[in-house]
């Protein structure tokens, strides 16, 4: 797809619209000849509103000064047009996920686009949001557009779908009607084998028998209220939500890297008011971070003084002051043997790795320290299938082994597939907490919007 | 009493002009989203290209000369930001650096160590006129300029896509404009202000290129840009009250003798830079936020 | 090696431009070269006459002021060097040095010590002044979100207007006596004078050595110690290191607080070895320099000492280019330019990018 938006270009191969070729260099090219793109991270301005988003590069002009009023009534017509709402004049930063999706949709047709591709749009929406989307999309393709969808999630696929064609490793491996197919079908296809897909959920029983290991009582800080929760040893806690309403904040809290206004983070018998990051992964907590590339990792480094991030004051990364440089090479080999993380190099720069092998170093070195309680938020972040199946294998490993898990996510398929227990978050504040078995989408959707019980 | 007022009014008008066009440039590339510490150099360089063209042409022909030695050197640093993705803080201290020894050099290998011989200077209006009188084009130029950038940055197409650019370039390029050529245009026109700001100097508030000159100005304009969180008008309204500030030095002792036997001369040279100081630790912290994509150099491969 | 290479080429590439830049200046190439041989000659030595005559001078002192000069670039290279490793741009070395260079002046002429103790004493007030000057711009960095570029830059100016116009020409005023000079302050006493390594022919001092010990000290740290490992981190990924519990203020206050000792240093060695008391106004600008140097060694310490040898050869041969019509201050030029050269970053990426791998 992105070679059709023209940010990339084909080494072979040829385009065609209406049975003419043609060749697309620039998104430009791609926007003059009506294909409109809505990308899984969004490109909007966030301090711009609604109306200078949708028409950047392309803005109404009165007098040779910019038409914002003109702009406005454009984007009024649009939503209109679609059966939604949007204040044109507001704030992008201050809309929903889901609002400023349809920002992006409107941008793309307002620049006559015939073809609209969304990549992996909901991944982040809830159960209600999705159907919203997905009428819009019934309203395009009943108007003459044609709509391309890219997503793993197969459920969606199969709902709304009018044609599939199923890619693996760059190639197309077949086109089916949804009438002719199922989830299991697709699921083998995608992967190429009969191992589970990625959406199957763990079929063993809920977990959560052991002592709880973390424990919050009325944690309030920047950004949460009143949080009381705990994670027990053995278990998973799911934490569920609309992007921006507290879950970060609490990863944040529980590692030490955001300071409390009131209440104390309990991990095990100790209870720390003023955890620094230090504390926390004394007392054994281990982080694997949302941003691998900012937080978890030092791009510039070596993959070798990577894996002492977080130990390196500790033998056998250091002996004293000093750096242990065998005892570091030793275990970062073993590191890298036991984690298959490609290429075997403890020199490599860090940054030249790619995404899987980066989070399969960052996931390793955290699970090397043995932790009591591991944080993870968004861990199959811009992975393929194959690395998304390894990493929920893992955390699943450290469940049964006795770790306590936090693990955030903003996909809700993900949260259902792994967690014992879900937590929705609102606001900064807890709205419900489900165990597994208990756990209906559309409730859990209408927790997370807000909804009381 | 009103001549004391009369003096430092004037003397803050006299001042104020270089460091409000330096300020302005700094904002204009900033908001662009390239960072230009490289203001100090590029005055300089429009400092020292409008007095020695001065005298051999109309005054004004040299101001416009200085503008474009600003401009060139904004070339450069654009280039070497944008196209060679250098670290921007270092580009703009090279620049610096280079303007430095340049400028000492060519100063003390063709004229003197004192500075470039006298020229005219341009024009004054009104004389005589309480205030506002013996102001230079320039002067009436600093107060439009403000009003005038700020109109172009919120109300044009080309401020829109500037302010995009230093937020959010992903989003430009998605819509099919140039970042580069966006931000390289940002950057050249406020390296031609900032050019603009030092020919201010040696033309008009003084009659010649001096030793040190701009003395530290050009990193008073970049404070002036971030007290005045990357507005023109607040960026101009900070360059106005540092210049301010000088003036009160220079005002002080002039027109205050005495006040030399009590505070030594050393304290109130070091008013001005202790007060750009003092103003910027009593901001609130994170208040005006930078443009969010300032300092990264756009590259399209990372989404 | 292979990351020094940007550094070397840009050096090379230069000398080659300002080479040609003179010669078409000049309109004579001959000239040009001549007075190129003439830097050299200033440099390193005039090794024909030196084995035309035997004499060590000839030899000596050109090498001996290099040293001197490339002593004081190293100190003020590291400093800048140490900020830059952690992240922050300290550009504040100039006032720094002043800071220093008075401190050292003030202990060197107003105490009576014996020798070793005397000039240990004014060096470590030297570093310890300019410590101080660093730490202003770093607690307001750190309380106050001020931005170091341009904290850094007023206090040099509050430095110079401070010590220059007030302190050197008031309370620190030397008083008259006898054939000294009435500008500065106080000559140092003899014992507090830095010790010449070989006096009769040149003016090196230990303060060469001390910078060289310095420079491999910091590698060693930088390369080899936790504490320097977690700076390198602080640099170039600040939420990783505090995501791995290292302590970030502490270590930013820490490199700081080097960075501001080592450009003090510079200007207590300045005092101690060369100018002898803090002089009417302390022209040279090594704090500048610093900055110069410490980018085109790309931010090694072993780099910047490197550049600084450079460059303090070619600083020496600078005043034996007016022979020829060259402007003394010609080598801040090419110091300029090299500088502008190793800036275009991912110039030297892409030439030295190992072929097949981008």
């Amino acid at each position: 797809m992105n070679v059709l938006y023209g940010l990339y270009h084909p080494d072979s191969g040829e385009i065609a619209f209406d049975g003419a070729p043609v060749r697309i260099r620039t998104p430009q090219d791609a926007i003059a000849r009506g294909v409109g793109m809505v990308h899984q991270h969004f490109t909007l301005v966030p301090n711009l509103t609604v109306a200078e988003n949708v028409v950047l590069g392309d803005e109404p002009t009165r007098l040779g000064l910019l038409d914002l009023d003109a702009a406005v009534r454009t984007v009024d017509e649009t939503c209109k047009r679609l059966g939604f709402t949007l204040d044109a004049r507001a704030r992008v930063d201050r809309l929903t996920v889901g609002s400023q999706q349809k920002v992006e949709i409107v941008k793309a047709l307002r620049r006559g686009a015939k073809t609209i591709i969304l990549d992996e749009p909901t991944a982040v929406l809830t159960p209600q949001e999705t159907e919203d989307l997905f009428r819009i999309t019934k309203q395009l393709s009943d108007g003459g557009a044609a709509v391309v969808l890219i997503t793993h999630k197969l459920r969606d696929v199969l709902a709304f779908a009018t044609r599939i064609a199923v890619m693996r490793r760059g190639k197309k491996v077949a086109e089916v009607k949804p009438e002719e197919t199922s989830e299991v079908q697709l699921a083998e296809q995608m992967v190429g084998g009969t191992e589970p897909g990625p959406l199957t959920p763990s079929l063993s029983p809920p977990r959560g028998e052991g002592a709880p290991f973390l424990m919050l009582e009325n944690v309030t800080a920047p950004g949460l209220h009143d949080v009381t929760l705990d994670v027990r040893a053995g278990e998973i806690l799911g934490i569920a939500g609309v992007d921006g309403n507290g879950q970060r904040e609490l990863a944040e809290v529980v590692t030490g890297l955001r300071p409390l206004t009131k209440g104390a983070v309990k991990l095990g018998e100790t209870s720390w008011p003023h955890l620094t990051p230090a504390q926390a992964r004394a007392a054994g907590v281990a982080h694997i971070p949302e941003d691998r590339l900012h937080r978890a990792l030092v791009s510039d480094m070596s993959v070798e003084e990577n894996a002492a991030l977080g130990r390196q004051h500790l033998p056998p990364f250091a002996r004293g002051p000093f750096i242990d440089f065998e005892g570091r090479r030793a275990r970062t080999a073993a590191l890298l043997e036991a984690n298959d993380v490609r290429p075997r190099d403890p020199l490599a720069r860090a940054g030249s790795l790619s995404g899987g092998n980066q989070q399969k170093l960052v996931v390793g070195r955290e699970l090397d320290t043995n932790p009591k309680l591991l944080v993870v938020v968004q861990p199959t972040r811009g992975l393929d299938i194959a690395a998304v199946n390894a990493v929920r294998a893992r955390l699943r490993e450290q469940a049964r082994a006795g770790c306590a898990v936090l693990l955030v996510s903003l996909d809700l398929e993900e949260v259902l597939a792994l967690a014992d227990r879900v937590v929705v978050m609102f606001e900064g504040r807890l709205n419900g907490t489900f165990a597994r078995g208990d756990c209906d989408e559309r409730e859990l959707g209408r927790r997370m919007l807000g909804a009381q019980a | 009493m009103l001549e004391i007022l009369d003096a430092l009014v004037n003397s803050t008008l006299e001042a104020a002009p270089a460091l409000v066009f330096a300020a302005l440039g700094a904002v204009l590339s900033e908001r662009a989203g390239v960072v230009n510490v490289g203001v100090e150099g590029m005055m300089r360089a429009g400092a020292f290209v409008a007095a020695v063209a001065a005298l051999a042409m109309p005054t004004p022909a040299g101001v416009l000369l200085g503008m474009a030695a600003g401009g060139a050197l904004a070339a450069l640093h654009a280039w070497l930001c944008i196209r060679w993705r250098a670290d921007q803080v270092v580009s703009g201290m090279a620049i610096n650096l280079v303007m430095l020894a340049l400028g000492t050099f060519v100063l003390e290998a063709r004229f003197s160590p004192n500075g470039t011989p006298s020229i005219t200077q341009l024009d004054r209006y009104l004389p005589g006129v309480p205030f506002i009188g013996g102001l230079t084009a320039l002067t009436l130029l600093a107060i439009v300029a403000p009003f005038a950038l700020h109109a172009v940055i919120q109300r044009t197409r080309f401020g829109l896509r500037l302010r995009a650019a230093g937020e959010k370039p992903q989003a430009v390029a998605a819509m099919g404009v140039s970042v580069s050529r966006l931000r390289f245009l940002a950057v050249v026109c406020g390296g031609t202000l900032a050019g603009l700001g030092g020919a201010a100097l040696s033309v008009a508030t003084l009659d010649r290129f001096e030793h040190h000159m701009p003395a530290g100005l050009g990193f008073m304009a970049v404070a002036a840009m971030v007290f005045g969180r990357w507005t023109p008008l607040g960026a101009a309204g900070a360059a106005v009250f540092f210049s301010f500030g000088n003036a009160l030095r220079i005002g002080l002792t002039s027109s205050a003798p005495g006040v030399l036997e009590v505070v030594p001369q050393g304290f109130l040279l070091a008013l001005p830079y202790l007060l750009t100081l003092v103003l910027l630790a009593a901001q609130k912290k994170g208040a005006g936020r930078a443009p969010a994509a300032l300092g990264t150099p756009y590259d399209p491969e990372l989404r | 090696m292979r990351r020094a290479l940007p550094s070397i080429f840009s050096v090379l590439a230069a000398l080659l431009i300002s080479f040609i830049a003179a010669a078409l200046t000049l309109g004579d190439l001959g000239q040009a070269g001549n007075a190129y041989l003439a830097m050299l000659q200033g440099a390193i030595g005039d090794w024909p006459r030196f084995f035309e005559t035997g004499n060590p001078a000839t030899v000596l002192r050109p090498i001996g002021e290099a040293g001197t000069k490339a002593a004081l670039l190293t100190l003020t290279g590291l400093s800048v060097a140490v900020a830059f490793r952690v992240g922050l741009f300290n550009i504040g070395a100039q006032g720094q040095l002043i800071v220093g260079a008075l401190g050292a002046a003030f202990i060197g002429a107003h105490l009576q010590l014996p020798s070793a103790l005397h000039v240990t004493l004014a060096l470590l007030f030297a570093a310890l002044l300019g410590c101080a000057w660093a730490l202003v711009a770093t607690a307001l960095k750190l309380w106050r979100g001020v931005h170091e570029v341009i904290s850094t830059i007023m206090l040099n100016w509050v430095a110079v207007s401070l010590v220059e116009n007030w302190l050197v020409v008031g309370p620190l005023r030397a008083t008259a006596s006898g054939t000294n000079s009435l500008s500065g302050t106080a000559q140092i006493h003899a014992t507090a004078q830095l010790p010449r390594v070989v006096a009769d022919y040149s003016r090196l001092n230990l303060g060469f050595f001390l910078a060289v010990a310095l420079a491999v000290l910091i590698t060693v740290w930088m390369q080899r110690t936790r504490a320097g490992y977690e700076a390198r981190a602080v640099g170039l990924a600040p939420k990783a290191a505090e995501a791995a519990g290292v302590n970030v203020g502490r270590r930013l206050f820490e490199a700081m607080a080097v960075s501001g000792a080592l450009a003090g240093l510079a200007g207590g060695i300045l005092i101690l070895g060369t100018e002898l008391k803090y002089p009417a106004t302390l022209a040279s600008p090594y704090g500048f320099d610093g900055i110069a140097i410490a980018l085109i060694g790309q931010s090694h310490p072993l780099g910047a000492l490197g550049t600084a040898l450079v460059f303090g050869a070619l600083r020496a041969g600078g005043t034996h280019m007016q022979l020829f019509g060259v402007h003394k201050s010609f080598p801040e030029l090419i110091q300029g330019l090299a500088l502008l050269l190793v800036a275009a970053r991912l110039f030297w990426e892409r030439l030295l990018a190992p072929k097949g791998a981008r």
